[in-house]
């Protein structure tokens, strides 16, 4: 009796003893020895291989081209897995979306039907990694987690007969408020869910509304179907999952899409429960990458960060270092540029000379309630890559020196790229003209939307217009865009991987315009009318997301710049190159365009850098364009005349279509009313290539920024 | 004073009954669907495929209406009433589902081997190209150029100049789909009746002229049931499912009658 009663004293005394340190540990009051630390396993680390066990496939070989070819793709898309898709009524699993991608037609939630007449080369189902498939396991009400209170809002949520527009507004609400109270709930500290959570540095178990095996078989499906999707020459899938983070206090957007390079993957997706810090996300990319699974991270929705994607400071507010410049960029080669939610070019403010500037832009916070204004500098593409010249001359590093892809963030499994069939992202809350405020609102659903946009804090859920009242849900922000295009060898993981870590990479709004690019000293002798222009191009040039070192005889770059039209839209208008330099006496950045190649025969003003007008008009009334007018293809050679060789600059390629109808102007048309007249009625289409980097001699440099020493000069 | 309570409760019994009678209506195998209706229908389809059907269109849309109205009415049949445009549409996908789900069990195998031969044009591999070609640019001339240059080939002169082809000059092993991706305009074919190694006269593309070389001609095949058999394995059990639910709705469509305008057009 005495000794039952001395093994009980001891086993409490243990579990205290264990809780005391835990204690000390999170609270940050560090134990003298982490005697703990030594206990704890990183269950985040575990690698599995997904790998089908199939005998291989009887296939017609890969053909591969050492000039490479461009292959189209979208690395972001959500189906039933992610929490806020699921909510908003989509049932589509990985597998739907996959098929999807390869041309077969899928229903949207509110039962129409989503089409794809041209096939995309790569796709990769991205689902947000915080609570994946938990959403589902609410939804059942005979599951394990329908004991829980907060899970009966939830019951039956996705059955056909719910998923209606009208439940646009129950479905914010859950989203907005039950679901958000619901997963920050942890189990009390002496909980043994909570010792657990501490041993596995897995933080989720201390919470009541995860389940981890729920989230790990999610997981796995989504492994899976990317398994049995990828088709290599045909058809590439890779897994993924996105790290949905934002900053602490202002609501910053800091989201990223985690692509992984092989079947290979970790057990579970690394989240934001893990840390809401990126630098942690690249660590853990890093540790990674040391067992041998490569990875890329590719932020999205820089427009919505309110400034902090692209802060010159890290997320505690400490200088950015070299160190945390070579993290970043091993672990993100390649940002989103332009997706649903808007594209991150520039913004009009911060490029007031660009007159294609005011192009798509989406100006709130992502996902803030009520809706809050997103601060451009820090948000957009091109302050980065003037942000990096400055933090470089500062002797920083570079942390922004990435290359560029489109995506479209669909969170219906099928991604809407066409103007003319825009179908947005987010399943019952986007899907009809109505709620996307493009139409004017009916009687009845003045009062529903009310209710919807209440949930949402937003007080002004209607705005009036000539034609009548229409919906304010802000979604005339969003766009039908955009693609993700790579040059490389062939259509492969391996091969189009390495195209995203050497960023040789394009970007679209959504067509399938192609751009090569090319920079280097001697083009001038690459004959442009000749079948062997790449490959010479290859060989005596870089090519879009690589470095132009300086010349030792002072030539100035050239370069080739080759733009051809998508065959199903518009054809192209111009060829532009957007350079960005640092005065690296003044230290002060700068940017400038210049229209490089005409349509129709016209020529470039040499003092206004801009082709003259080609005359190419859309009719409102029923979006047909201008014919005859465009081109098919442009091709030019280059010379920067404003070129300084002791400067360092980058070039982009930013190519532009004919205008042609906005998706908003098709849906008021198709309604019989005329688009809204605050909205743009039409839009050009475009592309944009990963820049070329030029990196001056450094003894051209003469003059040093306070701090810096004559030894650090010796960079590169 | 008696009389005339008796007379007014027959009366009210009489009420009474033809409306009992008069609720049968409810359970009529009559489907007449009004020249309203679809027109409402066409211009829903409209509103998301943005031009008016075709005959063959309107006859799939008048389908799908008269499935979803059977399937809508056997499911008041089985109690789940409740009379909204959207419920109805919810309950006739809701019965979808049922009949779908019915079929579970693991199949066997010789119905599997036999799906498979009997659908193999699903699994056949299509035939691939590989080819060359020369390029005319829409942007100088294309047309023209094309004409002169295959003159050029055929009378074995001197070549004039073609144009690079951003996409590449050599393609290898690409399918009838993949080259219309590339080319646009049907591009592919051209190929079926072309024969390898002989200089084709010039096509169009979107973007100009080419004369194109067959280099070689990969034959389609039919792949070993061993190698996609997990493939077959789920075609066969979806294929199980949509037949259930076909065969369930056929069962019960004998039952009804179709009452359609006749002499109705699309205005």
């Amino acid at each position: 009796m005495k000794y039952i009663k001395n093994v009980a004293l001891l086993v409490v005394g243990l579990y205290v003893t264990t809780l005391f340190f835990i204690y000390l540990d999170l609270e940050e009051k560090r134990p003298i020895i982490s005697l703990f630390k030594l206990f704890q396993s990183n269950s985040s680390l575990e690698v599995i291989d997904y790998a089908l066990d199939e005998t291989d496939k009887k296939k017609t070989p890969i053909s591969s081209n050492k000039d490479r070819n461009a292959y189209y793709g979208d690395l972001h898309v959500h189906t039933k897995h992610s929490f806020d898709a699921y909510i908003f009524g989509v049932t589509a699993s990985p597998d739907d979306a996959y098929s999807w991608a390869k041309g077969k037609t899928i229903k949207h939630p509110l039962g129409f039907d989503m089409k794809n007449d041209e096939p995309l080369d790569f796709y990769a189902v991205t689902d947000h990694g915080f609570f994946m498939g938990m959403m589902q396991a609410y939804a059942d009400p005979s599951g394990k987690m329908s004991n829980y209170e907060f899970t009966k809002a939830f019951h039956n949520l996705n059955d056909p007969e719910n998923v209606t527009v009208e439940s646009a507004g129950q479905r914010s609400n859950i989203f907005s408020s039950i679901l958000a109270a619901a997963i920050i709930d942890p189990y009390p500290l002496w909980h043994p869910k909570v010792i657990k959570a501490y041993f596995n540095n897995h933080t989720q178990f201390a919470l009541r509304a995860f389940d981890d095996r729920i989230h790990k078989s999610a997981w796995a499906d989504v492994a899976r179907a990317a398994e049995e999707h990828n088709d290599p020459g045909t058809f590439t899938t890779f897994l993924g999952y996105e790290y949905t983070t934002s900053s602490d206090v202002e609501g910053g957007n800091l989201h990223r899409n985690v692509i992984f390079n092989s079947s290979k993957g970790p057990i579970r997706p690394w989240t934001r429960i893990d840390s809401i810090n990126p630098e942690d996300l690249w660590t853990w990319q890093d540790n990674l990458r040391a067992k041998g699974v490569d990875s890329v991270a590719i932020p999205h929705n820089s427009n919505g960060s309110n400034g902090q994607m692209f802060e010159v400071e890290s997320f505690y507010g400490e200088a950015l270092d070299r160190e945390y410049a070579e993290k970043r960029m091993r672990n993100e080669p390649i940002v989103e540029i332009t997706q649903v939610k808007g594209t991150s070019d520039t913004h009009p403010l911060l490029s007031p000379d660009d007159e294609w500037a005011d192009f798509e832009i989406m100006d709130r916070r992502v996902g803030s309630r009520p809706p809050t204004y997103s601060m451009p500098a820090g948000s957009y593409v091109r302050d980065a890559y003037l942000r990096g010249l400055t933090l470089e001359f500062m002797l920083q590093g570079n942390p922004y020196k990435f290359g560029l892809i489109g995506s479209s963030d669909t969170h219906v499994a099928a991604a809407s790229f066409d103007e003319s069939d825009f179908w947005m992202k987010v399943g019952v809350l986007d899907g009809t003209a109505e709620n996307r405020g493009t139409v004017p609102l009916s009687e009845e659903n003045i009062g529903r939307l009310e209710e919807y946009m209440q949930a949402f804090n937003q007080p002004d859920s209607t705005k009036t217009l000539e034609q009548g009242e229409y919906a304010n849900t802000g979604f005339t922000q969003w766009g039908a865009s955009g693609l993700a295009a790579v040059w490389s060898e062939e259509n492969s993981r391996d091969s189009i991987f390495n195209a995203f870590k050497r960023k040789e990479t394009f970007a679209t709004t959504g067509t399938r315009m192609a751009v090569r690019f090319f920079a280097g000293y001697n083009l001038e002798k690459i004959d442009l009318d000749s079948d062997s222009l790449i490959s010479e191009a290859y060989e005596s040039g870089v090519t879009m997301g690589s470095e132009l070192l300086h010349n030792e005889d002072k030539r100035h770059p050239q370069f080739i710049i080759w733009a051809q039209q998508d065959k199903n839209s518009a054809p192209l208008q111009r060829v532009q190159i957007i350079k960005g330099q640092m005065n690296m006496n003044s230290g002060k950045p700068s940017e400038k365009i210049y229209d490089v190649a005409c349509s129709d025969g016209l020529e470039v003003d040499p003092i206004t850098n801009r082709c003259p007008d080609n005359g190419a008009r859309v009719n409102i009334n029923d979006c047909s364009i201008s014919k005859n007018v465009g081109a098919s293809e442009l091709k030019t050679l280059w010379e920067d005349p404003d070129f300084d060789p002791s400067q360092k600059a980058f070039y982009y390629v930013r190519v532009l279509e004919n205008p042609t109808c906005r998706w908003s102007t098709w849906d008021a048309i198709k309604a019989g009313y005329k688009p809204r007249e605050d909205l743009h009625e039409t839009i050009q289409e475009r592309a944009w290539s990963s820049p070329i980097w030029y990196i001056p001699a450094y003894e051209d440099i003469d003059v040093i920024p306070l701090g810096g020493t004559v030894e650090l000069r010796n960079f590169d | 004073m008696k009389k005339k309570i008796t007379i007014f409760l027959i009366l009210g019994l009489l009420i009474y009954f033809i409306d009992i009678l008069n609720n049968d209506d409810k359970y009529t195998k009559d489907i007449y669907i009004s020249d309203q209706e679809i027109n409402s229908l066409v211009i829903a389809w409209e509103s998301q495929v943005g031009r008016k059907p075709n005959q063959n269109e309107l006859i799939n849309i008048l389908n799908d209406y008269i499935q979803e109205e059977i399937l809508y009415r056997e499911a008041l049949a089985l109690g789940l009433d409740e009379n909204d445009r959207i419920i109805k549409r919810r309950l006739a996908q809701k019965i979808t589902f049922l009949k779908q789900e019915t079929f579970l069990e693991k199949p066997p195998i010789d119905e599997i081997i036999n799906f498979y031969k009997s659908n193999i044009d699903l699994y056949y591999i299509n035939p691939t190209f590989s080819f060359t070609h020369y390029f005319f640019s829409n942007e100088e001339n294309g047309k023209k150029r094309a004409e002169v240059f295959f003159e050029q080939l055929v009378n074995k002169t001197t070549l004039s100049k073609s144009d690079p082809f951003l996409l590449g000059k050599n393609f290898a092993y690409k399918s009838s789909d993949e080259i219309d991706r590339d080319f646009g305009m049907n591009f592919s074919n051209h190929f079926n009746i072309m024969q390898t190694d002989i200089w084709s006269k010039p096509i169009q593309s979107s973007f100009g002229f080419h004369i194109v070389k067959i280099v070689d001609k990969q034959e389609g095949y039919l792949p070993d049931i061993k190698d996609i058999f997990s493939q077959v394995e789920l075609d066969y059990a979806n294929n199980i499912k949509e037949q259930l639910l076909e065969k369930y709705i056929m069962d019960v469509r004998a039952e009804y009658n179709i009452i359609i305008n006749p002499n109705f057009k699309i205005e």
